[in-house]
């Protein structure tokens, strides 16, 4: 596959120079497309992150080094941005990890119906988060008329500040996510049961007793792989949420359930701060390559 | 005793997972005045008129044919760019393969946010803001990457022999790709053009900063119904369930391909 130092002295092949050719001609629309409409706006994005750019005020605008960082240091809103990420990242993850893998030990051995189950819980991964979001603030979610709401007076609990209370709407927020995505999770691991042979499953499963060590000993290890892809993804992918909790809180009340994400969104476009919202960027940006290294890195020494 | 706990299970994840959906659909056909009450209405006399009046806003209909257009847009391109790279990346060995794979699997990581900015001064400079061409250009990035990833795939499942067979026969590695692999991919063309659709379709906050009156999408162009002081759950519902329709479609039809792309990176390891 790779190239040996040196092979370039022996003349090649004409039918291996004209593959090499073929494949550069392949890729590179593809290539030069992502070179410029990714890789350049995130250098520039760098680039922007030590310029004073408010379009708010723009006569001081200018470079200014790294004072865009320090101040992020002692930026108040951003460390609590920083500790909203953290909450509804981590609890997104373990939520949907931990509910999909649940699930899928319980249906993994086919039955009937099990075509109707996958397309129900493929439908709420498939919806524009924005529609989810809305629609859980506006007929699930909101009290007095949210069904939501309306259950909970039924049972017991009185009506509830699902999205007007801090805690509430950090909670509710989370909810939401984990009812879009964790379908997603239950759907990978399903399928990487499905795709193991299935004898020694069977014969595992006759020998140990009791589910929790059927589960431990014969399950988890062989889907193992698919958990940390399912980790590694579904990371990425909360600490850029956006359209979810934007439609449905806004980031509030206040800046309850405001991620990094949705700060740098709002100091950008709200108060057109534009240089300060890209250092914000960038740091989300460096959080996001740093956590999917360490990820490649385990996958890669646990493989 | 077990089978009845799964049958239950079975039954409250079903439910947990359609019925918020179900509550849209239903809330857009109630008439307006049995939208508000408590308890909630469950049996009355199902209307239009909602889907009337979202389709009469001056908004609404122009934004759903702007998001039509941008998503296919979108697909039409992707698939011309990445379709090719993905072969090349499946079964052609030259320099830098392995690093430019990676690359194109990292572009899929960068937060938007960290590119609206810059796509935001671009596109105002070069006096694309507000125009399908800009936006497509930019859903793209988006759907590139995971259309390589997709692609290399389904192109590693075909058998060799065929293309070698092309080969010894004296066929070109061009015409190889065109009239051996490609026609027998064609489903899983198809599962990436539903996968990139969709994507396109329902995405926000590129849309939300860089689109304005002319271009707004279906997704931003809902919010005109939950105003701060009324809102009009009616036409949103209608709204959202004319979002919603045409990917709840295309998963009914084509739900066992969908299912297998979307886990076809984990289960491969």
């Amino acid at each position: 596959m790779l190239e040996r130092p040196g092979s370039k002295r022996i003349s090649r092949p004409a039918f291996m120079v004209r593959r090499e050719r073929f494949g550069w001609a392949m890729v590179s629309p593809a290539m030069i497309f992502l070179i410029v409409m990714a890789a350049l706006p995130l250098v520039s994005i760098i680039i922007m992150s030590t310029f004073r750019i408010d379009l708010s005020s723009p006569l001081d605008n200018g470079w200014i080094g790294l004072d865009n960082y320090r101040d992020i240091l002692h930026d108040s809103r951003f460390w609590h941005s920083m500790w909203v990420t953290f909450v509804y990242t981590v609890s997104t993850v373990i939520l949907q990890v931990t509910i999909g893998l649940v699930l899928a030990t319980a249906f993994f051995r086919s039955f009937k119906g099990q075509g109707i189950l996958r397309v129900c819980v493929l439908l709420p991964t498939i919806l524009a988060p924005v529609v989810v979001g809305l629609s859980f603030r506006t007929m699930i979610m909101s009290q007095q008329y949210g069904i939501l709401d309306y259950a909970s007076i039924l049972f017991g609990f009185g009506s509830q500040p699902w999205l007007t209370d801090r805690y509430f709407a950090l909670i509710s927020v989370i909810i939401i996510h984990t009812w879009q995505w964790t379908p997603f999770a239950f759907l990978v691991f399903l399928a990487s049961l499905h795709s193991m042979p299935l004898e020694p499953i069977e014969a595992a499963l006759l020998d140990t007793r009791s589910t929790w060590q059927r589960f431990r000993h014969v399950i988890l290890p062989m889907i193992r792989p698919a958990i940390v892809i399912v980790i590694i993804f579904r990371t990425t992918v909360a600490l850029r949420a956006f359209a979810a909790i934007f439609s449905a809180t806004g980031g509030g009340p206040g800046t309850a359930t405001e991620i990094l994400n949705l700060y740098a969104y709002r100091e950008s476009f709200d108060s057109l701060n534009l240089g300060y919202g890209a250092s914000l960027g960038t740091v989300l940006l460096v959080i996001t390559v740093v956590i999917s290294l360490i990820f490649f890195r385990l996958r890669r020494s646990k493989a | 005793m077990r089978g009845v706990l799964t049958y239950a299970l079975y039954v409250v994840m079903t439910l947990i997972w359609t019925f918020p959906v179900i509550w849209v659909i239903l809330t857009s056909l109630k008439p307006r005045t049995q939208i508000f009450t408590v308890p909630p209405t469950i049996i009355f006399e199902p209307t239009l008129t909602h889907y009337i009046t979202a389709l009469t806003d001056q908004d609404i209909m122009p934004s759903i044919i702007n998001s039509l257009m941008i998503a296919c847009g979108t697909t039409l391109l992707t698939l011309s760019l990445s379709v090719p790279a993905g072969y090349a990346f499946a079964r052609v060995t030259f320099r830098l393969r392995s690093q430019l794979s990676f690359f194109a699997l990292l572009t899929q990581m960068a937060p938007p946010i960290g590119l609206i900015i810059p796509y935001f001064f671009l596109l105002s400079n070069i006096h694309m803001l507000d125009s399908y061409t800009g936006l497509i250009a930019i859903h793209m990035t988006l759907t590139v990457p995971f259309s390589i990833w997709l692609m290399i795939t389904y192109f590693q499942g075909l058998p060799m022999c065929l293309e070698e067979a092309a080969t010894v026969d004296g066929a070109s590695p061009f015409s190889t790709f065109f009239k051996i692999a490609l026609p027998n991919v064609l489903g899983g063309v198809g599962v990436t053009a539903i996968f990139a659709f969709i994507e396109s379709w329902n995405e926000f906050l590129y849309a939300v900063v860089l689109t304005g009156s002319k271009t707004k999408t279906a997704p931003v162009a809902i919010f005109s119904f939950l105003g701060a002081e009324e809102s009009r759950y009616g036409p949103f519902t209608a709204t959202g369930v004319m979002i919603m329709a045409p990917v709840i479609i295309v998963a009914l039809l084509a739900q066992r391909h969908i299912i297998k792309g979307m886990t076809l990176g984990a289960t491969k390891g």
